[in-house]
């Protein structure tokens, strides 16, 4: 009996080194797309946006065969840590809590991170003005861990998804909503139900508050030091021949 | 492994099993009162009564209760017409909107459970009730409810256990119960076995509890249906 635990335990260990790049040839590279620009479904199931664009042009720079696959946000770190993706492409922010299980290549956008609220909320963005509104985020992101650490006072609302915040302040259940300026201009602001919203308070960085990190990057398994070495000379080249400055003119437009 | 993680959280996690309770035992109580009616209705000699509470049983048995959550917490906030009503303050909390549809979800399903009971049981029963005169109303809460309900133990054990199973899709609207914490506790610490393991010991701990009682009414008032081989 104990050998059969062993030689079941061994097997078990060893599908599990093996990781899915080995056994198909192929990357495997997961976002969540509800975040558009960024990464989003089109009506035809298939996946676009700025970082799917991306992806496919730094794995066509670095000749690396990359499958680029839908994932629920709530998997995608761990499914990375235990190899069942290969990479993570999904508007990543770098910080020091992410840096302890992943490796991220060099960073390839800056994000300003804003909030959203109604056009004559006239709300007071502070610690004290924001005390018993109500705040949509999507869990785990820097912009959850910025707002409670800096509105203790406010109430936190916490989604799986990048999308459902939006429905939550159309039917006012929410008071704001932070996110990625681009994301809220793009999947909220320019759609109809967008059209009582604007931007508030100050366009924050990386340099404002720690939480945002220092900026957004691919992350890989910290095993895979030759994939990190391919990605970053393919993320290298798309800067160089401008194909990055292309992207950053179709998506981002003047920043 | 990162233990560490759970036993820092581990009030994180009581705090979401007090909800994951409260989830369960409001709507399962409400349901409970709600299908011992519905279930005498299903059984009706009025066709409109009777057809009525089938379709409503049709309606929340065919359709996953997800959707019906999705329905009822995003689904109707989309109308103008509910979020300017009287009601919107209550259908704005997630809390009321997911026992509003948990109880809706059970309901169907114990209603069902009972109304089969109910059709089962011995006519004699029931004309013997006649025969001593008593009042619709006395014989629906003195003979009817008792051996309808001793009846359906087994069945009703069973439903009351995936409803405590499925306060889980609570956390879908922002509900921190267990599951939501588990989940809260994934996306944070970007680790998924410890807080889902954690998970499935309280709702194992939860169920145990619930099944024990079940047996303890099972002996204390089915007993005399028991067969005896």
């Amino acid at each position: 009996m104990a050998r059969l635990h062993t030689i079941l335990l061994g097997s078990l260990l060893a599908v599990g080194s093996f990781s899915a790049a080995q056994a198909a040839g192929q990357v495997k590279i997961a976002t969540d797309a509800t975040f558009p620009p960024f990464e989003s479904v089109d009506s035809s199931g298939k996946l676009v946006g700025y970082d799917v664009e991306l992806m496919n042009a730094v794995c066509k720079a670095a000749e690396l065969n990359c499958n680029v696959i839908a994932a629920a946000w709530e998997g995608m770190i761990p499914g990375l840590t235990s190899g069942k993706y290969d990479a993570l492409i999904s508007q990543l922010t770098v910080t020091p809590a992410r840096r302890k299980v992943m490796a991220f290549s060099d960073i390839y956008e800056t994000p300003v991170f804003r909030f959203v609220a109604k056009k004559d909320a006239k709300l007071d963005i502070s610690p004290d003005g924001l005390a018993g509104k109500v705040i949509a985020v999507q869990t785990g992101t820097p912009m959850d861990a910025y707002v409670t650490k800096t509105y203790p006072k406010a109430t936190i609302k916490r989604y799986d998804g990048g999308s459902a915040p939006y429905l939550e302040l159309s039917a006012g259940r929410a008071d704001l909503h932070m996110s990625y300026e681009a994301q809220i201009t793009h999947s909220f602001l320019n759609k109809e139900d967008g059209k009582d919203f604007e931007l508030v308070g100050p366009r924050l960085t990386g340099k404002d508050a720690p939480e945002f990190g220092e900026g957004v990057a691919i992350a890989v398994n910290k095993r895979s030091t030759d994939l990190l070495a391919k990605i970053n000379a393919g993320l290298a080249k798309i800067k160089a021949d401008g194909q990055l400055d292309a992207l950053n003119a179709k998506y981002l437009g003047e920043q | 492994m990162s233990w560490d993680v759970i036993a820092d959280n581990l009030g994180f996690f009581a705090q979401g099993a007090r909800l994951t309770l409260l989830l369960t035992v409001v709507s399962l109580v409400i349901a409970f009162f709600l299908s011992m009616a519905l279930a005498l209705g299903r059984n009706s000699h009025h066709p409109v009564l009777r057809n009525a509470i089938a379709a409503y049983t049709l309606v929340f048995r065919g359709t996953p209760l997800l959707v019906q959550l999705f329905l009822i917490y995003y689904g109707l906030a989309q109308f103008g017409l509910v979020r300017h009503s009287v009601l919107w303050p209550w259908l704005s909390s997630p809390l009321v909107c997911t026992l509003i549809t948990f109880v809706l979800n059970t309901s169907a399903y114990t209603t069902e459970i009972f109304a089969g009971s109910l059709r089962h049981l011995p006519p004699g029963e029931i004309e013997a009730a006649r025969a001593y005169g008593l009042s619709p109303f006395t014989r629906a809460r003195k003979i009817l409810l008792p051996a309808m309900l001793t009846r359906s133990l087994t069945l009703y054990g069973n439903e009351t256990v995936m409803m405590l199973h499925a306060t889980s899709l609570a956390s879908t609207v922002t509900l921190l119960e267990v599951t939501g914490v588990a989940r809260n506790i994934t996306l944070n610490f970007y680790i998924m076995f410890e807080p889902y393991v954690t998970a499935a010991a309280i709702y194992l701990v939860m169920t145990f509890v619930l099944v024990m009682l079940f047996q303890f009414a099972q002996a204390r008032w089915a007993g005399y249906l028991q067969a005896r081989l």
